[in-house]
């Protein structure tokens, strides 16, 4: 694995390398169509899409605000079920368990699914260290891990990469030529990855629901090799993000309706699998030893914070991203961090204790809102991105200029009589360089823009000077509203306060 | 691992597991903290449970159910057939098994599965019954077969789904590890939304539950190389669902 999330480069010069790769930024583009175009199908024919949108949030909101509650229970019902839990305060803590278990267990390999929490632990590189071989079984993820890579997508973690590059990791593996067709690839790896299964001595995965009142883990996926890791090898060690929790398997019908419609637009992915503990005493398989390592890792710091504790509500559909303007021009490589796309932008700060390392992700959005619209739990993203920028500014980690252009600004704007100069000023400074109403010259502070498009000149009257004369020319006619308009406005704000009342309810957790 | 070593990695998990206990408290402790309140010990109220009423209002009729799972499944990629019994559905299973030319099959150990008698019907096939002999290495045998046979346990309409629960003699590898499935569904065993499965496993409660619980909905798929859609990448690339007629 790449050590990306410490590159010192910028989210800027990131994105300016990406945007030079025309491959990268066709894949990308071409990717989230489809996944965005399938969930809005899905989402349709599944009909009603905002009440099971609000029951994901209630169902969200409601464990996360009794977390220590909903995690007791599941850690005792999973003791119950056979099952080893152990509790990792940080990243390293749920390393150091990991590496033990394998080391006693004299493991030579790991065959993991897929897991964003071991990305997020670089738990490969931990168990290369001590001379355990991790395999990732998942298709895309062995082909990012063949590369050397890290996922650029929730979902589809090998988007970035053509068939030409993924025939000749596969190749390099193989020891000889594999022809560029999907089918013959693809049955390489099976057989490849049959031997994996069978000669692993742990089977590693994550976990996308964990149910408090049974202690089970629910494992969605499509491929089979999950299964395969919680079946074959005969010690099993699952990564948890503490904030997995759902109350009972009735809410798990709600995320698994909103899940696999929202990431890839099936019905329900060709997998779901509900695990409790080790094989039963006569069981033929399953593994004889399961650990759960429950991770926080900067999770807690979400919690009792108004404006950030439902971003544990998160399923990881990675809707987000296929929606979002800047991350369909840049991928997710540009991100520098495990998550990417606007959910990344939020999770790398908002998991850090350090201001000091809060890093420009989160000015790497266009604030459209297009995100927390996609969102299955109803996510407010935007929002959360302009608090995170609130919160740089606060902490005196804003930009020189940027801090000092707004100081001005407020400068001119708190006042009448300034802005008008200012006006003035403007009008005469751009005069020459201002041709038929649009100004194209790249100088000075309009450089940024004019360089990919034009700025409209200002105005020769401003609409400030043109107010006295509109003024009298309103007050003549007086504005006698269409009865239809009327009724259609008042009709919409009472349906807005009506909204208001209902949904105000366990926002932040009460 | 020998007698001792074995021994000593046991009291090493006992002290692993006494560590995690105490961390346990502390941990969750600082959540509460977080949360600006006490710990909660006793279950909280949770109003919103499972689906939206108008969903759980939501039913299909024994027809449509069957229907619904025919064109959802078929739309997953799999292959789903109406048979109009037991003596039909081991005939369908052993043409596929001589169509594809499989040199052996295997089987959960369920009476309605026997009761098929593939044995007969496949006379030049290996037939197998999971872990009628504890002594045998079963993942290798299933590894080695070409197609599973299972029973359903549950199926869901909405969502095309085939459920199975793990037990002594309905092994998990049976239905992942051949490169063709097939699962024999009663038609009474088939339900109109994934919450009606679902909720049993909350009525069963902890202690009910098996280790492993099942949803199939198709073939094994994944799109990750350069979005082209592939069929059986792990697990089974043929399935075939058989509802059969109570």
């Amino acid at each position: 694995m790449s050590g990306s999330e410490t590159a010192a480069k910028t989210v800027k010069e990131r994105a300016k390398e990406a945007l030079r790769n025309d491959f990268l930024r066709q894949a990308v583009r071409f990717t989230t169509d489809r996944l965005r175009n399938a969930r809005l199908q899905a989402a349709g024919e599944q009909g009603n899409w905002e009440a099971w949108r609000e029951r994901g949030r209630q169902i969200r909101s409601h464990t996360i605000a009794h977390l220590d509650y909903y995690l007791n229970r599941f850690a005792e019902n999973a003791r119950a079920n056979g099952a080893h839990v152990h509790f990792a305060e940080s990243a390293e803590e749920a390393v150091r368990i990991v590496l033990a278990i394998a080391e006693r267990k004299g493991a030579r390999m790991v065959a993991k699914s897929k897991s964003m929490v071991t990305e997020e632990l670089h738990l490969n590189r931990a168990l290369e260290n001590i001379g355990v071989k991790p395999v990732e079984t998942d298709l895309g993820e062995y082909i990012v891990q063949l590369a050397g890579e890290t996922p650029s997508h929730l979902i589809i973690p090998s988007i970035h990469k053509n068939r030409r590059q993924t025939a000749d990791l596969l190749s390099k593996e193989a020891g000889e030529e594999l022809p560029t067709d999907t089918p013959a690839l693809a049955a390489f790896v099976r057989r490849r990855m049959r031997e994996v299964f069978l000669a692993a001595d742990i089977g590693m995965t994550g976990c996308n629901f964990a149910i408090a009142e049974t202690g089970s883990i629910v494992v969605f996926e499509n491929e089979g090799n999950a299964r395969m890791v919680s079946t074959l090898p005969k010690t099993q060690i699952t990564l948890m993000g503490m904030e997995r929790i759902i109350p009972t398997w009735a809410d798990l019908e709600v995320m698994a309706t909103l899940l696999p419609r929202s990431a890839t637009g099936q019905r329900l992915t060709v997998y779901m699998s509900g695990i409790s503990g080790p094989r039963r005493p006569g069981d033929g398989d399953g593994p004889e030893e399961l650990h759960i390592v429950i991770v926080d890792n900067g999770r807690s710091l979400q919690l009792g914070d108004p404006e950030f504790q439902e971003l544990l509500n998160c399923i990881r559909c990675g809707a987000c991203l296929n929606v979002c303007p800047v991350y369909r021009h840049i991928g997710g490589h540009a991100y520098g961090g495990t998550y990417t796309g606007p959910i990344g932008a939020v999770l790398k700060p908002a998991f850090r204790k350090n201001v000091a390392e809060w890093d420009d992700v989160a000015d790497a959005s266009s604030l459209c809102g297009a995100c927390a619209e996609a969102c299955p739990v109803k996510i407010p993203l935007h929002d959360m991105l302009v608090a995170l920028r609130r919160r740089k500014v606060e902490a005196g980690r804003a930009k020189r200029p940027e801090a000092l252009a707004m100081r001005a600004y407020a400068a001119v704007m708190g006042s009448a009589g300034r802005l008008k100069g200012a006006l003035r000023l403007g009008r005469m400074a751009v005069k020459p360089i201002a041709r038929d109403g649009f100004i194209r010259a790249r100088i000075g502070p309009l450089a940024g823009w004019t360089r990919h498009r034009v700025f409209p000149a200002p105005a020769a009257e401003p609409f400030r000077e043109r107010w006295t004369g509109l003024r009298l020319e309103l007050e003549r006619e007086p504005a006698a509203m269409d009865p239809a308009v009327r009724r259609r406005l008042e009709e919409a704000l009472r349906r807005r306060q009506a909204e208001k009342r209902e949904g105000g309810d366990e926002r932040h957790g009460g | 691992m020998s007698g001792m070593a074995d021994e000593a990695y046991r009291e090493w998990l006992a002290g692993l597991d006494a560590e995690s206990r105490r961390r346990q408290q502390a941990f969750l402790d600082a959540l509460a903290a977080k949360l600006g309140r006490p710990r909660v010990t006793e279950p909280p109220p949770h109003p919103f449970r499972g689906a939206p009423d108008f969903w759980k209002e939501y039913e299909l009729s024994p027809e449509e159910r069957i229907e619904r799972f025919i064109a959802n499944f078929r739309a997953s990629g799999g292959h789903a057939f109406r048979v109009s019994g037991l003596a039909e559905a081991a005939r369908f299973i052993a043409d596929k098994a001589l169509e594809l030319g499989v040199p052996a099959v295997i089987r959960q150990d369920e009476p309605v599965l026997a009761g098929l008698g593939l044995e007969s019907l496949l006379p030049g096939v290996e037939v197998r019954v999971w872990n009628e002999d504890p002594a045998e290495d079963w993942i290798a045998r299933a590894a080695g077969a070409g197609m599973g046979v299972v029973l359903a346990d549950f199926a869901v309409a909405h969502t095309a789904s085939i459920v199975t629960l793990s037990a002594r003699g309905k092994g998990r590898s049976v239905s992942l590890l051949p490169p063709a499935l097939a699962a024999v569904i009663p038609a009474g065993r088939l339900f109109t939304r994934l919450g009606e499965v679902l909720s049993r496993f909350d009525e069963t409660g902890r202690e009910g539950l098996p280790a492993g619980v099942h949803f199939i909905s198709g073939p094994s798929r994944s799109a990750d190389i350069e979005n082209d859609l592939t069929i059986g990448v792990h697990g089974p690339g043929i399935v075939y669902a058989l509802i059969v007629d109570a």
